[in-house]
């Protein structure tokens, strides 16, 4: 079986609160139960072109 | 109109009137240089060395460069250095930190448009080529905040980097300038403006980890860029830290709990890649009007025509017994709008609009990176270059 | 319709104490009612015709369809039945888990999980189960009060129920129903709408939809016209809130004939006249006029109508039984009365109601109908051009009631149909009758026909395709294009030229610019900028005031009395009313009530002298606008009330209230004699244009970039295109200032050269600068979304994301991926990377042993979703939108961007039509420059200008060129120059001057590469 993996966190997309999500888990925030998320901007570092 | 001008001229006893009409002396004196064999007619001295501006359109625009055009007549009409070196001329008519405004006599068009083509394309300069996006929660995208970024000047002497290329493309400290923008808008608080004095130099190098850190390795994690020393060590930046030329540039605007976190990367570029690299706002010039009044404006005529002209070209004096002249007062500040040869045929045969065609007034906005007058020395020295190299791929 | 609590009417000459001298006398200078305008835009919006439309059906109409249709009988048991006592639209909002959630526009255009729902191979529980919970359309539940029989045949008792969810209709945003109704610009922020934007569609399945606006002949009026073979018609197409049908009276080999779809051969006039008891010829001829011209006309109809042996009205309803189509109305009532008696009474000529058995009316109008046709017969004048904008309205009022009517009809279809059955089933048990209602019949055939816009309702014979559109976002100004225009009711293909011609009647109604190219032309319209489309009115009010006002009664008069001279018969809504004596009399006061606001201002009363008859009209979907009354030619707006405007004490209401300004519809602009400007008007103007620019509509130029919304980085459309620098035109004009176009451009303003350059702009190709482009001229950001839905199927197993394997072949293409497996934001995305590492197990059919979850994974086969672009194009993951229901089945949406600058091929194109492609990229020193060192954007070619003659583009260019060099915005409004709306050349070309331009906007320019003068 393959390893659970890390959990990665998605914004609110009403109140702007983090959440984590497991597979599985039902997509609403736990704050406020908007049903919309969004998910993180990378952090990865990477060029741009002009 | 012009047909009768010509025929007027040709005769013989006209000769000493356009003498008289030229009050620019430039003519004269081509006249009287003694290399000259023998003088061209007025009429075709006109067409040689001025441009006639007709209310629509521009006569005689060429500029007649081969040696035996005149033959015919007599005429030499070839180029010589050592006339060149005695009639050019250089005359700075305005100096700030940004522009320069000169005046360039005694030279063809072609090598005045040379300066001004190397100018606008062929003088390097520093501006931002590479941004590496840590983070940008904001509303302005990742390309559009990396295309406004590479617009602003970079306030550091090109001449003391190299280009890219000579490095074979490894970032060190003679070719790369490592800038940080690290703003964040914290929540509850009211926007933010981000401008470019938020842009800080980084002497070291880039901060960055170009690849992931492995939380096990002790060394120093790999960046983006390969400093053998600080740039702060260095001599010529000792003193001065390098910042964007201006300061007040706006980049984006960020809202309570937006970020932008980036480094970017300036390199030694041309304007002919992308116009970032261009060291000059614009770099311009324009041919030295000559207004002429062919015959005497008086009276209500002269005041008209005073009036006709936007930007005060014509004045008026007294002749005496309360009559009044039109003279051409300030001729330079001629912007061609035609307004004085607008009202029919009589007043454009009134009033001539010329050019003349080897006298430049030249005017260089710099972008900042270099004094304007410096820009133009560098562009004669590229220009010295370019002609080197044809000599030397020649011989 | 007499309103209380109004106003009382203001008293134009003004206050006692005023020289009324003075008052009287014309006013020296012309008004600027421009003012007006915004006020106007402030009432009433750009798209009110859709708003005014649906929250008239929501508050009135939706009502009257279920009072027409209240009770339900079983069809076995007649005393068990079920009653609606009301019903109301309730909040928008989504059932989930049971229970209602209050919904925005927003969050619905951000999720669409009815793409799962479509999909085939679900159990029908489990079908059922997902729709109800995923239908994520904007949408309110219908709430009806109910009233029904519960229990055993031996004890029944009546229960009533308030607020019964009977089904959900989908609710047009910024109606009022919506929760953006009557909200501010910052309340709109907060729940993530656009300020600017204007309403008027439906959000269904995560997509805006807009019903168009129909074009159709107006109903319930006699039209004149010829058949294919020549032969004259008369024909009315009767719509009432139970039928509609259509009636046509042909003349025939001479004689006349009745054409009704109930009758499947022409039956003779006469025998129709005689079974609706009109048994006495002298009396038909009567009623149609006893000019001898009328009765030799008649006489051939009379005589087939004897030879038949048809006499009396027994004989001619017996007559008409046997011809009468079969399978038609087998209800018990019309079984007793005869087949041939009710369709005369209820479908022929179904808009003349029959109160009674009492069918006078009816005759007298087939006697009008017959009439206008012998005039149509002996003097060809009288024609009615159906091209003729006059006789067509433009069904602005919203289909959806019509469609809604089929649907609720469905409903009680459904209720008498479906109902009873498990009613029997349950031998009477305590079964809550209630629970058998059936909110899926008109929730699914809303959402249907909405998303599909095929109008199909059989009873009607309606078959509509393309009712609704996906409304385009292209750009703002596309967007309101788009809710404006007004689709035709002819196919497009035709080729006919009749109606593609622009009527003179459409003055000020339509748009005579924006009509599309091609087989649409003159057939798509668009609505101007101050149109109003009306919507119905109570009629019995004004009727009664009709007869109060001296309109003698049709069934006081004889038929003789009918057509006496000097009379005029009233026509109201296309009912005959009666005759009036002294018309123009009758006309004045009525439009004087009308003025004073005593009836609706809508109300249009047209006086017709060829056909001596005077037409009222209160119903909905014709075409008004308003103007400024004059009296003798003196406008009535005078300068005091537009500074009480400007100040803010009177509304654009007020000026309605006060008789300044009122409605006219194209019928009673007959009437009227309109003066373009003030200055224009005669001693016989009776009105005054209020600016002449609102001839026009708004929206031309639909493809440009630019901006579509302030909201436009929050939304999820499948396509999108901004401009990055988007700008404000220089050369503005009042009607982009009323649209609010200034506030979200598109397109930007170019230094333009026009000259002949490089030999790369022949073809109206143009050359652009490339530095200008490396500066960011014309570049623009494309959106595109992907969505991808994580799915359930029936044997418990669904799809999966796995976690990216970095040591797989294929891992450089899932570099992007986190470790949630979908691609992260702001990632820069090529063409074959994988942006979701999707896997779906291979059986989906049969049962699987054990849990789905500790399915191995053999068990899947891979389904990523690989990106495709253009190679050596990158795009960047702009966001990722994750959204499911309470099944968990999950949506997850990705939006790529690319930001792209114009390149060689792409098209650009000024404000006039003057398109053209990018035929080459130069370097700004190759550029010509000008004596101020002004170095030009992109160089068009001048051949462009003399063949089309765009001289607006001039005026533009030297505008925009005045513009930019006095730091002032200019205007070139259409038609403003008189009323200062518009900058003239001249003035424009002063400034040039002023600033060292020549007059003519032309520049000396050096050339780039050679240096000198050109």
């Amino acid at each position: 079986m393959d390893p659970q993996p890390e959990p990665v966190s998605y914004i609110c997309g009403d109140c702007g609160m983090e959440n984590t999500l497991k597979p599985g888990d039902v997509i609403q925030c736990r704050e406020c139960g908007y049903r919309i998320l969004y998910k993180k901007r990378t952090r990865r570092s990477k060029f741009c072109y002009l | 109109m012009s047909s009768d001008e010509d025929e007027s001229m040709s005769e013989q006893e006209e000769q000493t009137k356009s003498g008289k009409e030229d009050n620019g002396s430039v003519l004269d004196y081509i006249m009287s240089l003694e290399s000259v064999p023998s003088k061209l007619p007025p009429h075709l001295e006109l067409l040689k060395t001025r441009v006639l501006c007709k209310i629509d359109a521009p006569q005689h625009t060429d500029t007649i460069q081969y040696s035996g055009a005149y033959a015919a007549l007599g005429v030499d009409n070839s180029i010589r250095l050592d006339n060149f070196r005695q009639n050019f001329k250089v005359q700075v008519n305005r100096l700030t930190e940004d522009d320069i405004e000169f005046d360039m006599i005694g030279i063809d068009p072609a090598l005045a448009n040379a300066f001004r083509r190397i100018l606008i394309a062929e003088v390097p300069t520093m501006a931002i080529e590479r941004i590496y996006m840590a983070n940008n929660t904001s509303v302005i995208q990742d390309e559009v905040l990396s295309h406004r970024l590479g617009l602003i000047p970079i306030g550091a002497d090109p001449r003391l980097f190299e280009y890219p290329e000579n490095a074979g493309n490894e970032k060190n400290e003679k070719n790369t300038i490592v800038f940080k923008l690290h703003v964040r808008c914290e929540r509850q608080q009211p926007r933010i403006t981000v401008k470019s004095n938020e842009l800080k130099w980084l002497p070291n190098g880039s901060e960055l980890p170009s690849e992931d850190i492995k939380p096990n390795s002790s060394s120093k994690p790999k960046t983006f860029t390969s400093f053998s020393c600080s740039q702060d060590s260095l001599p010529e930046f000792s003193g001065n830290p390098i910042a964007p030329r201006n300061l007040d540039i706006i980049l984006a605007k960020l809202g309570p709990g937006q970020e932008i976190e980036l480094e970017a990367h300036a390199v030694k570029g041309i304007g002919r890649t992308h116009a970032k690299w261009s060291p000059v706002a614009t770099a311009w010039y324009r041919m030295l009007p000559e207004v002429v009044l062919l015959k005497e404006v008086e009276d209500e005529l002269a005041e008209e025509l005073k009036n006709k002209c936007p930007v005060g070209v014509f004045d008026i004096e007294d002749i005496g017994k309360g009559r009044k002249r039109a003279t051409v007062a300030r001729p330079r500040s001629c912007t061609l709008c035609r307004e004085c040869i607008r009202g029919g045929k009589e007043w454009e045969d009134r009033v001539a609009l010329r050019r003349v065609k080897d006298h430049f007034i030249f005017t260089v906005e710099s972008t900042g990176a270099l004094p304007p007058e410096v820009l133009f020395t560098e562009a004669v020295k590229i220009l010295e270059e370019k002609c080197e190299r044809v000599i030397t791929e020649l011989s | 319709m007499f309103s209380v609590g109004k106003q009382l009417p203001y008293p134009v000459v003004g206050d006692a104490g005023i020289d009324k001298q003075f008052l009287a006398a014309p006013i020296k200078s012309a008004v600027d009612k421009f003012q007006l305008l915004p006020e106007f835009l402030k009432v009433r919006g750009l798209v009110k015709q859709h708003l005014d439309s649906f929250n008239y059906f929501v508050k009135t109409e939706i009502k009257k369809i279920v009072r027409a249709n209240d009770r339900i009988v079983a069809s076995k048991h007649p005393n068990i039945y079920l009653r609606f006592k009301d019903v109301r639209i309730g909040e928008p909002s989504i059932m989930v888990d049971g229970s209602p959630e209050k919904i925005t526009p927003q969050t619905c255009r951000l999720s669409d999980l009815t793409s799962l729902i479509n999909k085939q191979g679900y159990s029908l529980d489990c079908a059922v189960k997902l729709y109800s919970v995923a239908t994520w359309k904007y949408a309110a539940p219908i709430l009806v009060n109910v009233e029904y029989i519960q229990g055993s045949p031996g004890q029944m008792t009546r229960v009533e129920k308030n607020d019964v969810v009977i089904g959900r209709m989908p609710i047009m945003l910024r109606s009022c129903c919506c929760v953006l109704y009557g909200k501010d610009e910052a309340e709109l922020a907060k729940l993530g709408e656009c300020p600017l934007d204007p309403g008027g569609y439906f959000v269904i399945k995560g997509t805006e939809k807009v019903l168009l606006i129909q074009e159709q002949l107006s109903k319930n009026r006699i039209i004149i016209d010829t058949d294919k073979k020549g032969n004259i018609t008369a024909s009315v197409t009767s719509s009432t809130e139970a039928i509609k049908s259509k009636t046509v009276v042909v003349m025939e080999n001479e004689k006349i004939w009745l054409l009704l779809n109930q009758f499947p051969k022409k039956v003779p006039i006469m025998v129709v006249m005689k079974a609706m008891g009109m048994e006495s010829d002298q009396e038909v001829v009567q009623m149609v006029g006893r000019d001898p011209r009328y009765s030799s006309l008649l006489l051939p109809s009379i005589e087939e109508c004897a030879k038949s042996g048809v006499y009396t009205k027994e004989q001619a309803l017996e007559y008409l039984e046997s011809k009468v189509k079969k399978s038609m109305f087998i209800t018990d009532s019309s079984e007793k009365e005869g087949r041939a008696y009710s369709v005369l009474r209820d479908v022929f000529l179904a808009n003349v109601p029959v109160h009674q058995n009492n069918f006078r009316p009816k005759c007298i109008y087939v006697a009008v109908m017959m009439r206008r046709m012998m005039d149509a017969i002996l003097n060809k004048d009288t024609m009615d051009d159906k091209d003729l904008f006059k006789t067509m309205i433009s069904e602005a009022k919203m289909w959806i009631d019509k469609f809604l009517e089929k649907n609720n009809k469905t409903s009680r279809f459904d209720f008498s149909h479906v109902i009873p059955k498990p009613l029997l089933a349950v031998q009477w048990s305590a079964c809550d009758n209630i629970e058998y209602i059936s909110r899926d019949t008109i929730t699914n055939g809303l959402e249907r026909t909405l998303s599909s816009g095929n109008f199909d309702i059989k009873r009607f014979k309606m078959h509509r395709k393309g009712m609704t559109q996906v409304l385009t976002r292209l750009s703002f100004i596309g967007t309101m294009g788009h809710m404006t225009r007004v689709s035709p009711q002819f196919e497009k293909s035709r080729k006919v030229s009749g109606p593609r011609a622009l009527q003179p009647s459409q003055w000020g109604m339509l748009c005579p610019c924006d009509t599309p190219e091609g087989e649409g032309c003159g057939l798509v319209k668009n609505l101007a900028l101050m149109t109003h489309v009306t919507t119905d009115e109570e009629e019995g009010p004004l009727i009664s005031l009709c007869y109060y006002l001296g309109v003698e009664d049709l069934e006081l008069l004889s038929g003789e009395e009918l057509h006496t001279p000097f009379s005029f018969l009233v026509i109201f809504n296309g009912l005959i009313l009666g005759k009036h004596r002294r018309p123009q009399r009758f006309a004045t006061s009525m439009r004087k009530l009308r003025r004073a606001g005593k009836i609706g201002e809508f109300v249009s009363i047209y006086v017709n002298e060829k056909q001596r008859c005077i037409y009222l009209a209160s119903d909905g979907g014709r075409v008004c606008r308003p103007l400024v009354i004059a009296d003798k030619g003196i406008s009535r707006v005078k300068e005091h009330h537009m500074k009480e405007l400007t100040d803010g004490v009177r509304t654009f209401d007020d000026f309605l209230r006060d008789g300044l300004i009122e409605y006219l519809d194209v019928n009673e602009e007959n009437n009227a004699l309109i003066a373009l400007y003030e200055g224009d008007a005669t001693a016989e103007t009776t009105h005054i244009e209020i600016e002449p620019f609102t001839i026009l509509g708004c929206a031309m130029g639909k493809q440009a970039m630019g901006n579509i919304a302030y909201n436009q980085l929050c939304r999820k459309d499948t396509l999108l295109y901004l401009l990055v620098y988007p700008q404000r035109p220089l050369l503005t004009t009042r009607t982009i200032e009323l649209v609010g176009y200034d506030k979200l451009g598109a397109g930007q303003n170019a230094t333009v050269a026009v000259m002949s350059y490089s030999g790369y702009d022949i073809e109206d190709a143009i050359v652009m600068n490339k530095s200008s482009l490396d500066r960011g001229f014309g570049r623009c950001i494309v959106m595109k979304k992907k969505a991808v839905t994580i799915q359930k199927y029936d044997n418990n197993t669904s799809d999966r994301i796995l976690r990216p394997d970095r040591t797989a072949d294929n891992a450089g293409h899932m570099q992007i991926l986190d470790e949630d497996g979908l691609a992260a934001p702001g990632e820069i995305i090529r063409p074959n990377d994988i942006y979701i590492n999707k896997q779906s197990p291979i059986n989906t059919r049969t049962q699987i042993i054990g849990s789905a979850a500790n399915l191995p994974d053999s068990a899947y086969r891979p389904s990523r979703e690989k990106f495709s672009g253009p190679e050596g194009e990158s795009c960047v993951v702009d966001r990722v939108i994750l959204c499911s229901d309470k099944n968990n089945m999950m949506c997850i949406n990705f939006l790529f961007r690319h930001t792209r600058r114009p390149e060689l091929g792409d098209k650009f194109s000024s404000r006039h039509g003057q398109k053209g492609v990018c035929g080459t990229i130069v370097q700004q020193e190759d550029f010509p420059f000008s004596e101020r060192g002004i170095c030009p954007d992109l160089i068009m070619n001048p051949h462009g200008f003399p063949s089309r003659m765009t001289v607006g583009k001039m005026i533009e260019l030297l505008g925009g060129k005045a513009g930019v060099s006095c730091g002032r915005f200019h205007y070139g409004s259409a038609f403003g120059e008189r009323s200062g709306h518009a900058d003239k050349v001249e003035t424009i070309s002063e400034t040039l001057v002023k600033h060292g331009f020549s007059y003519s906007g032309k520049d000396f320019i050096y050339s780039g590469p050679l240096g000198v003068l050109y």
